[in-house]
This record gives structure tokens, sequence and C-alpha cells, in this order.
């Protein structure tokens, strides 16, 4: 089963399709989960997942704005897709009846 | 401040793969991150990344097993030489080192194995592990500092003690371009290695724990005979034939 920060990436990687790439990335779950994403906590996460089969990444292109520097592109694969489904399924089942779960 | 701390990132960054240096150099510019946060976020995966690295024994095995005792060894074989050379060119003798009855031929023969040592020492070092190669070469240089700071009114010179670094140096190089040396040419270099030391010895001319320093080059043939062999399995076994 996926861990948390496993799961969080592959999910914004995956909403972010064809964007996706370490600072797009990263911004966006500073900005979901209001707290801050180290680059090697990312850059480690998603090398673990690429491993598994869960991700796939190839270095994109160079834009001025990044000093002509290129980017590591991210997506999703099937089988991540399947793992991430598994993980929200689980919490969603674990999480029925619980009084934090139901006020929303 | 942050110029200082954008310098560091640079050369801190220059511990990552090529591709991974780009992405993160990239991701850093494109946030407008400040140098200082930066500086941490690039610390931090070159620290796990180098923490991922020192969990497999290559780095070990290339930087305490090979790198450490080696240059040891070698920086003696280099102090050796050098005091040979001043006795028999120069007829200047030092007191801590006897090199009583060596001649030429015996000089050659120690040259030729300082160099087929150092460099295959270094070959391996190369070649095993590149990514801690930083550290090999720290721990390399370990005997050498020592012996500069202790010793070092009582050698010809103290630039000796840096000999066997040359060729060790051209040894890593080659080691580092993943050029796969063939069966035959590490046969060969173990083989003439060993057979100038069993000369040496004979002539009672040899450190005994400098037999040691015939490891590397064994290994090096031992690893290419592997490769040959797997190559081999390889190549008869059918493409696509697998278990049933």
């Amino acid at each position: 089963m996926l861990g948390e920060f496993e799961y969080l990436l592959i999910t914004v990687a995956a909403g972010l399709g064809e964007n996706a790439y370490g600072a797009a990335i990263r911004e966006e779950i500073e900005a979901t989960t209001e707290r801050r994403c180290s680059l090697g906590a990312l850059y480690t996460t998603i090398d673990r997942l690429e491993k598994k089969g869960l991700l796939k990444t190839w270095m994109g292109e160079a834009t001025p704005q990044r000093g002509g520097r290129a980017k590591r592109m991210v997506r999703v694969t099937s089988q991540g897709t399947r793992a991430a489904k598994e993980f929200y399924e689980v919490i969603a089942r674990v999480s029925r009846g619980a009084s934090w779960a139901e006020a929303r | 401040m942050n110029a200082i701390a954008w310098k560091l990132i640079g050369l801190i960054s220059e511990v990552l793969e090529r591709d991974e240096r780009d992405a993160v150099l990239g991701d850093l510019m494109e946030g407008d991150e400040s140098g200082w946060r930066g500086l941490r976020d690039v610390f931090g995966l070159v620290f796990r990344r180098q923490g991922a690295l020192w969990r497999s024994p290559r780095p070990w095995l290339a930087g305490f097993v090979v790198a450490l005792p080696c240059s040891y060894l070698l920086m003696h074989v280099s102090i050796s030489v050098t005091c040979t050379y001043e006795r028999l060119v120069n007829h200047r003798t030092y007191a801590c080192w006897h090199t009583g009855h060596e001649g030429f031929a015996l000089l050659l023969c120690h040259v030729l194995l300082l160099v087929a040592w150092s460099w295959a020492g270094g070959y391996i070092v190369g070649s095993v592990s590149r990514r801690t190669l930083w550290m090999s070469a720290s721990l390399s240089v370990v005997p050498t500092m020592f012996c500069w700071c202790w010793w070092g009114r009582m050698i010809p010179s103290r630039l000796c003690l840096f000999l066997f670094l040359v060729p060790a140096f051209f040894g890593v190089v080659r080691g580092l371009r993943d050029s796969r040396l063939s069966f035959p040419t590490t046969l060969a270099l173990a083989a003439t290695i060993t057979v100038l030391m069993i000369s040496a010895w004979s002539n009672q001319a040899l450190w005994v724990l400098n037999w040691a320093l015939v490891l590397p080059a064994w290994y090096l043939a031992a690893a290419a005979w592997r490769s040959r062999r797997e190559a081999g399995l390889r190549s008869v076994s059918p493409a696509g034939a697998g278990p049933i």
C-alpha cells in the first residue's frame, strides 16, 4: 500500500496531467496541504514510485524562466492510478463512522 | 548573502547526476526561491542521495578496502622508489629509509609495479563507486597528509609522497568512463604484476604487506572473466526463451 506522501504526489501529478513536473507538483502540494515540501522528499519519492512502476518520468523541455534548464516531467501509470484508488478506498472505508469524517 | 547561497547551491549540486541537477536547479529558479531555502533543499536532496548510496557495500569497499589501505602501502613504495633513485643517481642516502642493495633493475621493477598497482587500484575505485568518489579520493590522501606532517623532513622530497597518485588518477579516469577491460588485458596485467612481485620478492626487495597490492589486479581479471562468461551464456540462450 502507498504511503501518505506517495498518495499525495500521485494524486497531484494526476491532477496536473500534461503539466506535471517537479516545481509544479511541489507548488500544488504546498498549496493544498499548507505544509512545506522539500525537494529532497519530492525527488526521492518520485524515484521510488518510478521504481515501483507507479510513475514514469522523462526530461522535458528547457524554458528561459528556468534558466534554460530542463524539467523532469511526470506521468502516472495505470498501475499508479490503481494503487492510488486502492489507498483512497482504504482511507474512505477506515474513516466511516469517524466523527471528523461525518462532520463533513 | 543570497549570491553566496546560490554559489553554494551550484557547488553542492555537482554531486547530483546531470539530469537531476538540471531539474532541481530549474525548479529552484522557476519557484523564485530564496538562496538559503534553496540551499537547504539541495543539501537535503544530496544528503538523501548520498545516504542511499552508502547503504550499498560498494562505496565502503572502494573507500575503506581499496583506497585507504592501498594508498598507505603505495605511499611507502613511492618513498622507497625515490630513495633508491636518490642513492643510485645522486649518491644520497636517507637514514630513515634503508635501500641497501637495489640496483637499476630492481628500481625499474619497483617503478613498474608502482604504476601498475596504482592504476589498477584507481580503476577499481573509479568503476566501483563513481558517485562517492569524493570520499575515496579524500581517504586516499589521508596517509599522505599524515606522512607529510610527521615525516616530511626525513624523506627526499614531500612531492615523492604523491608519486602513486599520478597513475592512480589515470586509473580512476578510465574506471569512470565505464569502459570494460577485456579478460586477456586484465589477465596480462595481473600476471605481469605477479611476475614482477615474485622477482622483487626473490631479491628481498618487497615488503610482505605489499602482496596485498596484487589483489586489485586479480580482482579486475576475475571481474572481466565473469562478464565474458555471462556474455557468452546470454549469446548461447535463444532470445525470448524463458521458463515454461
